[in-house]
């Protein structure tokens, strides 16, 4: 916990939270807590939970037991539709971008996504116009303006994260899960997307980011969250936890000094 | 002549079936084996509460709006529990429950022996039993419900559906509700059947359950899937291929004696036509799907 960031309200509160794939407990006893604006990067090795975090926090995953509050009200029976109506984005592991969609739609469809099937469906609103053209700037603001009819399919890697990252802003969410946005993403396009987060922590959103790049946990995360079986082992400011002798034993492992 | 404007008949009912199927297998991906089941409540209701009261076309079509729509909420409701391949044997659960009350519920449907004596209506003083009058009542039908099919292609609605049907995690991620878009996309491609089974009620004046079996679904999943799912255009080109082709062979002339050369041309006799037909469709589906392969089957397929 920070200075300063007590008196802001919780965002995210996760209390003893337990979650078992066939048998085996992959979140074991897990409690957090992020307040509202922080920057929050989890780092852990493979298999330790956090995926498997962010899905109970999504509601992809439903847990054993626990709970999870989103800006102090308790979701944890709530569906993933509700979740994301309430302020939760995420952003896949696996780009979860349409590709069949052009670049546009994917943008269109993020933000036409707080209203209703019926209403989307009527052809005499204005809104669907007023909502492209938003969509159309947007784009251009991340530099994808000229790829705006084409078929998502044809972007390239980091081009599909920066658009993910936009979509999920694009559907208004306050707080935000990010599972390795860097990953697999050239460093040129790692500037990009490193633009755009800095951004969205600059604008007080609430950002929980999964990444192995510690550097970029330091560049950007005022907190690390070291996460191993299941369980925080090891949590505050990054620069402390940068230099604990623990988060190189289960890090790096024990053969690393 | 007749015989033309009884082909153009047919080609507007079945534009409506299967652009109708296409919003939910096309845009939404969901394979609703169902779709058959709503061409038969249409038809049936037709039958069974309009005919007998001669009401002219407006309350029968009401009335199997009211029927599909209430059937395709049923569908939705429990069938949209399951996802991908389940859904679509949920679904053939449905179909094969109406036809099954179709053939054994005599009381009330008469079973096989089907319901003769359909009339048509009489429009602003046209009387349809006029061929050509009612192919204009069936254009007019069909074109009104494409220009709402092809509003609903272009609205954000679509977008929605396409989401769901591309990646219902992603969707379910930025709040899209899965069960009651697809519930909407059902209610909506069902009711547009159900008006399908009117005109095809009216049209044959008399049905029976063989019309609305499964083979009849692969007929239209043919055609939706010829016309690449989810195109609005090429939905409405393949069902003028897959019905025009086997349509075309009554004229093809094929060597009639074979021995010991082709000596003489006749054309395939009229028993045997039924099945050629079925070939060909086979034949057609399975040529699409073996072209199209890598955009109807991608690799990685997820959820």
């Amino acid at each position: 916990m920070l200075a300063g960031e007590e008196s802001r309200p919780l965002a995210i509160t996760v209390s003893d939270l337990c979650w078992e794939f066939e048998g085996l407990k992959v979140i074991n006893g897990l409690s957090l807590n992020v307040h509202v604006g922080e920057s929050v990067g989890i780092i852990g090795p493979n298999g330790s939970g956090k995926t498997s975090l962010f899905n109970c926090l999504s509601g992809f995953s439903t847990p054993k037991s626990g709970s999870i509050s989103l800006n102090g009200r308790d979701v944890t029976a709530l569906t993933s539709e509700h979740r994301a109506r309430l302020g939760l984005g995420r952003v896949f592991q696996n780009s979860g971008i349409f590709r069949d969609m052009t670049v546009l739609e994917n943008l269109q469809v993020a933000m036409e996504s707080s209203y209703s099937w019926l209403t989307t469906l009527l052809p005499w609103n204005n809104r669907s116009k007023q909502i492209r053209t938003a969509a159309h700037a947007k784009l251009t603001e991340i530099g994808l303006g000229d790829k705006a009819h084409q078929r998502a399919s044809v972007l390239s890697g980091g081009q599909l994260r920066v658009l993910e990252i936009a979509r999920a802003l694009a559907f208004g969410s306050q707080v935000l899960l990010l599972d390795e946005p860097t990953a697999g993403v050239a460093p040129k396009m790692r500037i990009e997307v490193a633009t755009l987060l800095q951004g969205l922590i600059s604008s007080g959103k609430t950002v929980l980011v999964i990444e192995h790049d510690l550097a970029f946990i330091q560049q950007f995360c005022n907190r690390m969250v070291v996460i191993d079986s299941g369980r925080v082992v090891l949590d505050g400011p990054t620069a402390e936890i940068r230099g604990n002798p623990l988060l190189r034993e289960i890090y790096f492992g024990s053969g690393v000094a | 002549m007749p015989y033309f404007i009884h082909i153009a008949t047919v080609l507007c009912i079945y534009a409506i079936l299967a652009q109708s199927l296409n919003v939910i297998l096309g845009l939404g991906r969901a394979l609703n084996l169902a779709h058959v089941a709503s061409f038969a409540l249409g038809a049936y209701s037709m039958a069974l509460w309009a005919s007998p009261t001669n009401s002219g076309i407006v309350i029968p079509m009401l009335i199997s709006i009211g029927v599909c729509g209430t059937f395709s909420l049923i569908l939705g409701w429990i069938s949209l529990r399951l996802t991908s391949d389940y859904f679509a044997i949920g679904t053939l659960a449905f179909a094969a429950l109406i036809s099954a009350l179709l053939i054994n519920w005599r009381s009330f449907t008469n079973g096989v022996l089907g319901i003769p004596g359909i009339p048509r209506p009489t429009i602003f003083g046209y009387d349809t039993n006029n061929e050509v009058f009612f192919l204009i009542l069936c254009a007019a039908v069909s074109l009104i419900i494409q220009i709402l099919i092809w509003l609903v292609f272009r609205s954000g609605f679509a977008r929605q559906l396409r989401a769901v049907g591309e990646r219902p995690t992603s969707a379910a991620a930025m709040g899209i509700d899965r069960r009651a878009v697809l519930s909407a996309a059902f209610a909506l491609s069902s009711c547009a059947a159900g008006i399908a089974g009117v005109l095809f009620a009216m049209l044959l004046s008399y049905i029976d359950p063989s019309s609305f079996m499964l083979a009849e679904m692969i007929v239209l999943f043919t055609m939706v899937v010829v016309g690449r799912p989810g195109s609005f255009w090429g939905c409405l080109g393949a069902v003028l291929v897959v019905v025009l082709i086997p349509e075309a062979l009554r004229f093809l002339k094929v060597p009639y004696c074979l021995d010991p050369l082709p000596s003489c041309f006749e054309p395939i006799a009229s028993s045997v036509l039924g099945q050629v037909r079925q070939l060909l469709n086979a034949l057609m589906l399975f040529a699409v799907v073996w072209l199209g392969r890598r955009q109807l089957f991608p690799k990685e397929r997820i959820c």
